[in-house]
């Protein structure tokens, strides 16, 4: 070729050689291609964005959250100075003083019910269309279990403000854990942190809310979009072009296309 | 092996002169800082190592070169004869890899054990082992008047601070002179999932009395609703209406000079009678929602309390 | 020609992939773009809810999604109503559902397990091949029972009231201002007296309470007696026939006039 533009050498230089350094240690750059460049079935639409939109709403909650973690105070005690227990001053503090403390509180407070609707919505799409049935199994049951474990951070996140509805609504919760049969009163035990809820219970849900259960959730997430990757998406099922259609039976070798004697023939 | 003696570029052999030096180096730099003597001790370890390093790197220079044979046995001409035995029959061995594997996976397991066991059971255990339970002291019996309830709001646990603020409705039932004191001290947490319990009357703000973080106020009320799923309980405590599970949970009450002062908390299947007459049947505590007595007591054979206290 | 139902699920698998590698579009950029508009969709939508609910309310006092925070938590209160967060409303009508005593677990634990069971093993007893909704008649009879279910249970759950003294107590000045009584300081003191005591466990008076069988609505009592009756009435029902309601009488004399003169005024609001 004749001498490349400086243009493209420049591209060459900054971008393709770094990335290739990076590829040839570890695929990482060839995985993504792969993972943009794949094909999915041409006839899907809208209806299959509800799970990349709640992987939005998740990932919004987990760095709206991991900001308030940095001035959230997870202690019952009363605070001296404001007469309030800690982590409900912190919670003031957030809301009222820091600077778009309120909009990031109120993003995470309510990301959490987007979220949840998300789930449902994308739980129904995916039951609609029967996209659990084989060979999507799995995919089906790590949903499910994320569905729960959202849930489940959606309980535990709530008794983090330390106000008589986060209270009250965790009393509650706990006991309704405490009714299953043989091991209910031990687990809501240990939940509570005691008999009833102690000073030790707050610190327990929010290394929950904030370690345990976001854990899970990763990893979960990881597991369903590799299943969804590696299986593909499902056509939807009323689709005429749906990918994996019935194809009509091939016709016998000899047969005729045409009425008249003499025309088609063959295949 | 490596091409030492063909290349005109000098390629050291081993040696561990210039560690040594190093070393010394490293001592002397420390004893300027600390101390003159390490400093001096490690002068001298650096000249003798550098000097060793110097003589070994200009021996070739100086025209020394050493031939040092790697000690070997004498290969002997023919190989030995093979013993004329048949071929011996391979007995169950215990190989090595297997040994190892055995060993690696056993190690792990121990390794996991050592981890997981003590923090398991910090998770765990302290919920159970860590409980206190400490008498409240009430005040006077002169304040519960008789024959009506008295909402009294108490520390349950002074240490823990505000969290263990807990309410309960403590009736008077006789007279101090009338004979052996009687009180139905009633939790005012629902026995069916531990909402907050209200007494279906007015309560005497007016009548409100402060001790030593101890409030009480008087209420008239002959009954208590739950504003949760519509629980309704009577004077005694028993179940009237809605899906409480038992009679709310009652504190044993001891009198020590002159004041009432709670115990332990304990369940109550059902209270026939009323007052001071009341027969109560009593049952270990547990959560809110199971049951103490009849068919589905059997859903909750070993409650924690039965454990713990 | 039969053929197992494993097999004819492979060879439909293996059809899917061959028709999305020969006749499939690139997830990036078609699909992706569908998905990043919808993603900029639910961010903005959280903004904004965000947003709305901080200027809408101040502190304690809720605007239209709600305060900022409650009260500090109070272990030991005795006129809070707890409620779940409206995701969980659903389980919370349950629980008042089933208010028999003997079928509390089936609420707590007996339905969610059976709704987790056959959520987690629904690929495994649904093994038909069929996907078209419209030839899945069990399937879409469930999910739309269920869809609606929820639905309404969310929708009591949201609006269930009980008529217990502080949620009472707060509509006295509107009681007072329908029935007329609002300077009759009497007839105020045993408006909130009746609203504390219970009376709207068995009563109903203008639109509140339940109505439990047998016992009168109260709205417009004031009509047909005054407090020359009401007072010794509550003070023993049982002389006046009544064996269901209770005496009344350990509220004092004076509390039993001022529900006289409330009784007495009420009248029947416009």
């Amino acid at each position: 070729m004749a001498t490349r533009s400086r243009r493209a050498s420049l591209v060459e230089t900054t971008v393709l050689q770094p990335l290739d350094w990076v590829d040839e240690r570890t695929a990482a750059v060839r995985a993504t291609k792969w993972f943009l460049f794949r094909n999915v079935p041409r006839d899907i639409s809208w209806a299959q964005t509800l799970g990349s939109a709640a992987l939005t709403a998740f990932i919004v909650q987990t760095v709206t959250g991991v900001v308030l973690a940095m001035y959230y105070q997870p202690s019952s005690a009363i605070d001296p100075i404001t007469g309030k227990p800690v982590a409900y001053s912190s919670i003031e503090h957030i809301t009222n003083e820091v600077t778009l403390g309120w909009l990031v509180r109120g993003m995470h407070r309510w990301g959490a019910s987007v979220f949840v609707i998300l789930l449902f919505l994308h739980m129904g799409r995916v039951f609609l269309f029967g996209a659990y049935k084989y060979p999507r199994e799995l995919t089906w049951i790590t949903g499910v279990l994320l569905l729960v474990t959202g849930m489940l951070l959606g309980f535990t996140g709530y008794l983090l403000p330390w106000d008589q509805t986060a209270y009250w609504a965790t009393v509650v919760g706990i006991n309704l854990n405490g009714t299953a049969p043989f091991l209910g009163p031990w687990l809501a035990e240990f939940l509570a942190s005691g008999p009833e809820i102690t000073s030790d219970a707050l610190a327990k849900w929010y290394a929950l809310h904030m370690l345990v259960l976001p854990g899970a959730v990763i990893g979960l997430i990881f597991v369903h979009i590799y299943l969804v990757t590696r299986l593909g998406v499902s056509s939807p099922p009323w689709s005429a072009g749906a990918a994996g259609r019935e194809r009509p039976a091939a016709r016998p070798e000899g047969a005729r296309t045409g009425l008249v004697r003499g025309s088609g023939g063959g295949k | 092996m490596s091409d030492t003696g063909h290349d005109n570029s000098h390629l050291p052999g081993p040696s561990l002169w210039p560690i040594g030096f190093a070393v010394g180096i490293a001592c002397l730099l420390l004893g300027l800082v600390i101390n003159w003597v390490v400093a001096a001790v490690g002068a001298v370890i650096a000249v003798v190592f550098g000097l060793l390093w110097a003589r070994d790197v200009t021996r070739e220079v100086r025209g020394e070169v050493p031939e040092i044979e790697p000690e070997t046995r004498m290969i002997a001409e023919e190989p030995a004869p093979a013993p004329a035995v048949a071929a011996p029959v391979p007995l169950p061995t215990y190989t090595r890899s297997r040994f190892l594997e055995a060993t690696t996976i056993g190690l792990g397991a121990a390794i996991g054990a050592v981890v997981t066991v003590p923090v398991l059971g910090f998770a765990v255990l302290p919920s159970f082992t860590n409980v206190e339970e400490d008498e409240v002291d009430l005040g006077p019996i002169e304040n519960f008047p008789v024959g009506t309830y008295v909402v009294a709001s108490y520390l349950s646990n002074p240490q823990q601070g505000e969290v263990s603020r807990r309410t309960a409705f403590v009736r008077n039932n006789r007279a101090p002179d009338a004979g052996e004191p009687s009180f139905t001290i009633l939790y005012s947490r629902c026995v069916h999932l531990g909402c907050p319990v209200q007494p279906n009357g007015p309560i005497d703000e007016a009548g409100l009395k402060e001790i030593e973080g101890i409030e009480l106020r008087p209420v008239l009320a002959q009954s208590f609703g739950c504003p949760c799923h519509g629980g309704l309980y009577d004077a005694e405590g028993n179940r009237q209406a809605g899906p409480p599970v038992r009679s709310m949970d009652r504190y044993t009450f001891s009198i020590r000079n002159g004041r009432l002062v709670l115990g332990e908390l304990y369940a109550v299947g059902n209270v026939s009678g009323t007052g001071a007459d009341a027969r109560i049947s009593k049952y270990p505590w547990s959560t809110p929602g199971t049951h103490v007595d009849g068919v589905e007591s059997w859903l909750y054979p070993i409650v924690p309390s039965q454990v713990t206290r | 020609m039969a053929r197992d139902l494993g097999e004819l699920n492979r060879e439909h698998f293996a059809r899917y992939k061959d028709d999305v590698k020969k006749e499939g579009k690139p997830f990036f950029p078609r699909a992706l773009f569908h998905d990043t508009v919808m993603s900029l969709v639910v961010v903005i939508v959280i903004a904004v809810l965000a947003v709305v609910w901080y200027y809408d309310a101040e502190g304690t006092e809720a605007g239209i999604l709600g305060p900022w925070y409650t009260e500090p938590a109070e272990p030991g209160t005795t006129s809070f109503i707890p409620r779940p967060d409206w995701y969980f409303y659903f389980l919370f009508y349950l629980l008042r559902i089933f208010e028999w005593p003997e079928s509390v677990f089936i609420a707590t634990v007996g339905i969610p397990t059976i709704a987790l069971i056959l959520l987690l093993g629904l690929p495994f007893y649904d093994r038909r091949r069929e996907r078209r909704p419209m030839h899945r008649p069990v399937a879409m009879v469930a999910a739309v029972l269920t869809v609606l279910s929820m639905a309404v249970l969310t929708w009591k759950g949201a609006t269930a009231r009980e008529a217990l003294g502080s949620e009472l107590v707060r509509l006295v000045p509107e009681w007072a201002e329908e029935q007329g009584f609002a300077q009759n300081r009497e007839a105020t003191d045993g408006a909130e007296l009746f609203a504390q005591t219970g009376c709207l466990n068995c009563h109903t008076y203008l639109g509140e309470g339940a109505g439990t069988l047998g016992a009168p609505d109260l709205s417009a009592i004031g009509r047909t007696n005054d407090a020359s009756f009401f007072v010794p009435f509550l003070t023993n029902p049982a002389a006046f026939g009544n064996t269901v309601m209770g005496s009344y009488a350990y509220l004092g004399q004076e509390n039993l006039a001022a529900l006289g003169a409330f009784l007495e005024a009420s009248k029947g609001g416009e």
